[in-house]
């Protein structure tokens, strides 16, 4: 079996499906003979033709405009946006429609339809290439928003965002593309949406994460083990809506709480999982909960962006101090 | 200087405003019967559209956007689309939507406050009214994106205003159009006002038809207040498009005789003989007048139509009215195919929470 | 000499391929000048020289392949040019995590820079969502009431909480402080139970405060329903292999022996405050007599180490002192086991009541005749009625069961 990268588990995510499903189409700016800025889609066009996998306009609301119309009239589009810095002209078609076509019209139309991202800091890339504003996406009624941290993950989720009868917003975080690979079967194996994954088990400490700060944070539970202390590393996986009975099932066991990610603090998805922990398992803290993210201010171009960064000594010293006595 | 390209934009008319045509009509005009069914659905759109206005003052119907002066487009666009082409509307075309088998009554559900009204008895597939202005371009795109890509000879029809051709999505819209040659039929309804702020300064184009150009295909400009304009165009249009000849625009001018909606007074803003001008060229009673001509319409008719649809509209405001508020568990039940484990608890919560005492009823 | 090793050409791609130099050894070249053409799994690039100097050594052939980082080309540099070109060194940004030395934009991104290595990442990745795989939860208890309890250094662990859910409350902290001070050792006093509320009695009947053995078996109740979570299994014995002449009291404890061996934890105790248990190696039972004046509890020492005449002695012993209320305080105290034999007045099973600390109560019912099926037909048997009662706080059903079963087979046992 090969060994790929998380980039190479979202190309055979669609490859898969563009196979199996006649209703999937792939489309966006330079996504066709250049194989897409990252090469997510590299290959697609010459395997599955221009009527399947083709390039736009350079015009992001009309990637999620088309999208719309394309899945309420019973295609699968899956649109890249070229970052996430560049989606916010298609909010409107986002947050005004894809997210409320199936309640406005009682079910009649929907949009089974995908928004690829790549999303995130730390490749030293230029202004407005870095942000995180997944928060954005959560905060919309009807809206998926999904964020794999390894390639087993992208390709699972991937599946099961493009499967799934209602929008997806899929962010991929960029900096780890390409930082590890990983054993993926090409099975179309399918990994379920709204659901944590644990990726280590513990007892003294619950740490939820999501994307690429999912390896700072384990990182962080690595070196919290030499020192005696048990953290159980959570990736939220699906940003919204979350699933909170993985969370607070753990955070009753721990008893101490730090959610770690890259976006700003303020509104941020920790602080809403943060509240909901407060809401229903404050009595199980033994600590104040913890939040490692990043600043709200705008994001640092590149000479500075590993400091706004949550780094892993900034996740340990979150956990020391849920320790503290 | 070589000129590298050169374009024009034409205007047609069949019907003018007394009522006298100014050319022979196209062929589907040649039977008086089809005339006499698009006066009718015009009819019946205006005195539904009256009686709109009514309920809202009168506190039976929350903001409402009347249709009143763009009927000729409405109902043209709507006797010239297939079943199975795809109408992406703004908010105000229940002309082509009610031709197109949506009950009035669902459009007074929609303004009454109900989702149920988008959940509406015409085309399945046609899109529901759309207020993000232009947005609806878009998803006309996609619908024909859709159709191109799975080689179904079905058309998409967007409509939009005078202002939305401002907006960025109806430039993209006519950029993916012209790119993809889609086969998609672009209508901006010109009534020469968005709310309050008039075509001049909408805009220093001489018309709207020649933003077209900017997609690299054909725009043109009829006579809106003219139906059988109006639907010429439209079938020739669509008949293009079904060759896979690709989008086109068509420019109705035409003029927005009441106020923006039930929430505006144009009488802030718009000089009243302007109004007053624009009424005498108005769209039903050029058709009347040219029936008339012919032989095929009298005061009697006319009075017969008027009961009928009156009759009509009565029995729409009175289903309307006679259904009972959706459930309050609807609000949860349609975000998601499946209610997500989150909301779940929010449901249960609003259950329990009960109605709350509003005095909108 | 300055050596420069092929950058990370952004691709995350773990090597290249040299399709074409573009200098040989011993040529001079300017910074910027391309230096080779070199090809990726995705495209071909040229790399531009990075310093103005002579080629002092190309560690690779035009096809062949090398990988990231490694060195590519030794230049030699002027004395000046050097410190120049380190300076320029120097003042470049290292890109995050790992350098690059700076190349022309690449083919894996538009922009930036990507982190690639060829680690292999394993993991586990469970879910658990629908599983209610409920841990063993935490004391719940408010952040007040955490607080207060840190400020008084209180172990909520030592507490139950009295609140919804087990909530631990403040009243509990302050309660379980107050109790502490008074006597962390005198854990018999029942001093944790909550005050019963009195009761507004009707007139009429004669009232009656309780004294002596009953007034402590009202307290040893109450205490037991406070603190023990009881849970009682159901047998019978069947003697009807008996031998004649079986002393059945005698066997019954000899029985109780038997289970004792089987499933120590039943013999000793349990503080439920510090969740800490004792299990006893001697065995001393305790027996619930019935007496005009209530319930006397005296208790045989050491019943492991007796045989049944022994055990005989010491039952008479027991039941003439018992009789003639001189029992002394000592001898009915620290048992590590009980056994009620209510059966002789009536009853064949009950759920008998431990009193804390003690963790398990025999109860035998009276003996019956009962109608037993057996291979061929139906037969009658004698059969002892049983009744277990353990604290399912520290023990567990399988232990309980093991200790019944023992007990038992001992039990059926001819002699």
């Amino acid at each position: 079996m090969a060994k790929i990268t998380l980039i190479e588990a979202v190309t055979m995510a669609m490859a898969y499906e563009l196979e199996h499903d006649d209703s999937v189409v792939v489309f966006g700016e330079d996504v066709g003979p250049n194989g897409g800025v990252f090469r997510a889609t590299a290959g697609l066009q010459e395997r599955f033709g221009k009527e399947r996998v083709f390039d736009t306009p350079l015009a992001e609301s009309m990637i999620a405009g088309l999208a719309v119309g394309m899945s309420a009239q019973g295609m699968k589009p899956i649109g890249e946006i070229q970052f996430s810095g560049f989606a916010y002209p298609a909010f409107d078609q986002l947050i005004s429609h894809a997210a409320r076509m199936r309640h406005r019209t009682r079910g009649r139309l929907h949009c089974p339809m995908v928004i690829r991202a790549p999303s995130g800091g730390g490749i030293h890339a230029p202004e407005h290439h870095s942000e995180s504003m997944e928060a954005i996406y959560a905060h919309t009624p009807g809206l998926r928003c999904v964020m794999p941290s390894s390639p087993a993950r992208a390709y699972g989720l991937l599946l099961a965002s493009i499967r799934d009868p209602d929008p997806v917003v899929f962010l991929e975080p960029k900096r780890i593309y390409r930082l590890v690979k990983q054993e993926v079967p090409d099975n179309g194996d399918a990994l379920p949406l709204d659901t944590c994954f644990v990726l280590r088990e513990g007892e003294d400490v619950t740490m939820v994460t999501w994307g690429a700060m999912v390896h700072e944070t384990l990182k962080a539970a690595e070196a919290m083990a030499k020192e005696g202390v048990s953290c159980e590393v959570i990736d939220l996986a699906t940003i919204s809506p979350i699933d909170y009975e993985t969370i607070l099932e753990s955070v009753e066991k721990t008893g101490r709480l730090v959610v770690v990610h890259e976006a700003p603090r303020n509104v941020g998805v920790g602080a809403e999982i943060a509240a909901e922990v407060a809401e229903k398992a404050i009595y199980s803290l033994l600590a104040p909960i913890q939040r490692v993210t990043g600043y709200d201010t705008v994001m640092p171009l590149f000479r500075r962006e590993m400091d706004y960064l949550p780094s892993t000594a900034r996740v340990v010293a979150a956990v020391k101090k849920t320790l503290e006595d | 200087m070589k000129t590298v390209a050169k374009f024009e934009i034409g205007f047609e008319q069949f019907i003018d405003e007394s009522g006298k045509a100014v050319q022979k009509l196209p062929k589907f005009a040649d039977k008086p019967a089809e005339l006499i069914k698009m006066y009718r659905m015009m009819t019946l759109t205006r005195l539904f559209d009256t009686r709109a206005i009514a309920l809202q003052r009168t506190g039976k119907l929350g903001t409402y956007a009347s249709s009143l002066g763009h009927e000729a487009i409405h109902v043209g666009i709507g006797a010239a689309m297939k079943e199975e082409d795809v109408l992406a509307p703004m908010y105000r075309e229940y002309g082509a939507q009610f031709w197109r088998g949506v009950k009035p009554s669902e459009v007074l559900l929609y303004w009454g406050g109900d989702e149920r009204g988008s959940d509406f008895s015409g085309p399945a597939h046609d899109f529901a009214w759309c207020v993000p202005i232009a947005t609806q371009c878009l998803h006309g795109a996609g619908a024909a994106m859709a159709f191109k890509l799975r080689k179904e000879k079905r058309c998409a029809v967007a409509v939009v205003g005078d202002g939305g051709t401002s907006e960025g999505d109806f430039y993209e819209a006519i950029n993916a159009a012209g790119a993809f040659q889609l086969p998609i039929v672009f209508v901006v309804s010109n009534n020469q006002w968005a709310i309050s702020v008039p075509l001049a300064q909408q805009t220093a184009c001489e018309t709207l038809a020649q933003k077209a150009l900017a997609g690299g295909f054909e725009g043109t400009q009829v006579d809106g207040n003219d139906i059988v304009a109006v639907r010429n165009a439209m079938e020739n249009a669509l008949a293009k498009a079904r060759k896979g000849g690709g989008p086109t625009l068509i420019e109705a001018l035409t003029y927005r005789l009441s106020d923006h909606t039930t929430a505006d007074d144009a009488t802030r803003y718009r000089p009243n003989d302007e109004v007053e001008a624009a009424e005498k060229k108005e769209p039903l009673l050029r058709l009347r007048q040219y029936l008339t001509a012919l032989g095929e319409w009298d005061d009697d008719k006319e009075k017969a139509l008027i009961d009928e649809c009156k009759q009509q509209v009565a029995d729409a405001v009175k289903e309307y009215e006679n259904t009972p508020k959706p459930s309050l568990e609807s609000m949860f039940d349609y975000m998601y195919a499946e209610l997500p484990e989150a909301l779940e608890e929010q449901r249960a919560a609003a259950l329990a929470a009960g109605e709350t005492e509003s005095a909108h009823g | 000499m300055k050596t420069f090793n092929l950058p990370d050409l952004g691709e995350g791609l773990p090597e290249a391929e040299i399709v074409k130099w573009h200098v040989k050894e011993g040529d001079t070249i300017e910074a910027d000048a391309p230096l080779a053409s070199v090809e990726t799994a995705k495209a071909v690039v040229d790399v531009p020289s990075p310093y103005s100097g002579k080629i002092a050594k190309l560690y690779a052939g035009e096809g062949d392949i090398v990988e990231t980082h490694k060195p590519l080309v030794d230049f030699d540099l002027g004395d000046g040019e050097a410190a120049a070109a380190d300076q320029n060194e120097t003042a470049k940004e290292a890109p995050p995590e790992k350098a690059s030395d700076a190349v022309r934009e690449d083919s894996g991104t538009v922009v930036g820079q990507m982190m690639s290595s060829d680690e292999v990442l394993e993991e586990t990745a469970v879910v658990r969502k629908k599983k209610h795989q409920k841990a063993a939860a935490r004391p719940k208890a408010a952040p007040a009431v955490r607080a207060l309890a840190k400020k008084q250094g209180v172990n909520l662990n030592q507490i139950e909480g009295t609140g919804k859910n087990g909530l631990i409350t403040a009243d509990d902290v302050q309660r379980h402080m107050q109790s502490g001070q008074a006597a962390p050792a005198a854990a018999g006093t029942g001093a944790r139970a909550a005050a019963p509320q009195p009761h507004k009695l009707p007139a009429g009947g004669i009232k009656e405060q309780l004294r002596g053995p009953r007034r402590a078996m009202a307290q040893s109740m109450s205490r037991s329903r406070d603190e023990v979570m009881p849970c009682t299994l159901f047998d019978d014995a069947d003697i009807n292999d008996w031998l004649p002449g079986q002393d059945i009291t005698a066997r019954v404890i000899r029985g109780i022996v038997a289970g004792c061996h089987a499933e120590p934890g039943l013999n000793g105790f349990f503080d439920g405050a510090s969740l800490t248990r004792q299990i006893m190696t001697r065995i001393d039972v305790a027996m619930a007599v019935d007496t005009p004046d209530g319930l006397i509890v005296p208790v045989l020492r050491d019943v492991g180490n007796k045989d049944g005449a022994a055990l005989r002695f010491a039952l008479n012993q027991l039941k003439e002192a018992t009789r003639n209320r001189t029992v002394a305080p000592e001898d009915m105290r620290d048992y590590t086991i009980m056994l009620s034999n209510f059966g002789m007045l009536a009853g064949r099973y009950a759920t008998p009541v431990i009193v804390p600390p003690a963790v398990a109560i025999i109860g035998t019912g009276g003996i019956q005749h009962d109608v037993v099926p057996v291979m061929g037909g139906i037969e009658v048997h004698k059969r002892i009625p049983l009744s277990l009662t353990f604290d399912h706080r520290c023990i567990t059903g399988g232990e309980a069961c093991r200790f019944f079963g023992a007990m038992i087979k001992d039990l059926r046992r001819a002699q």
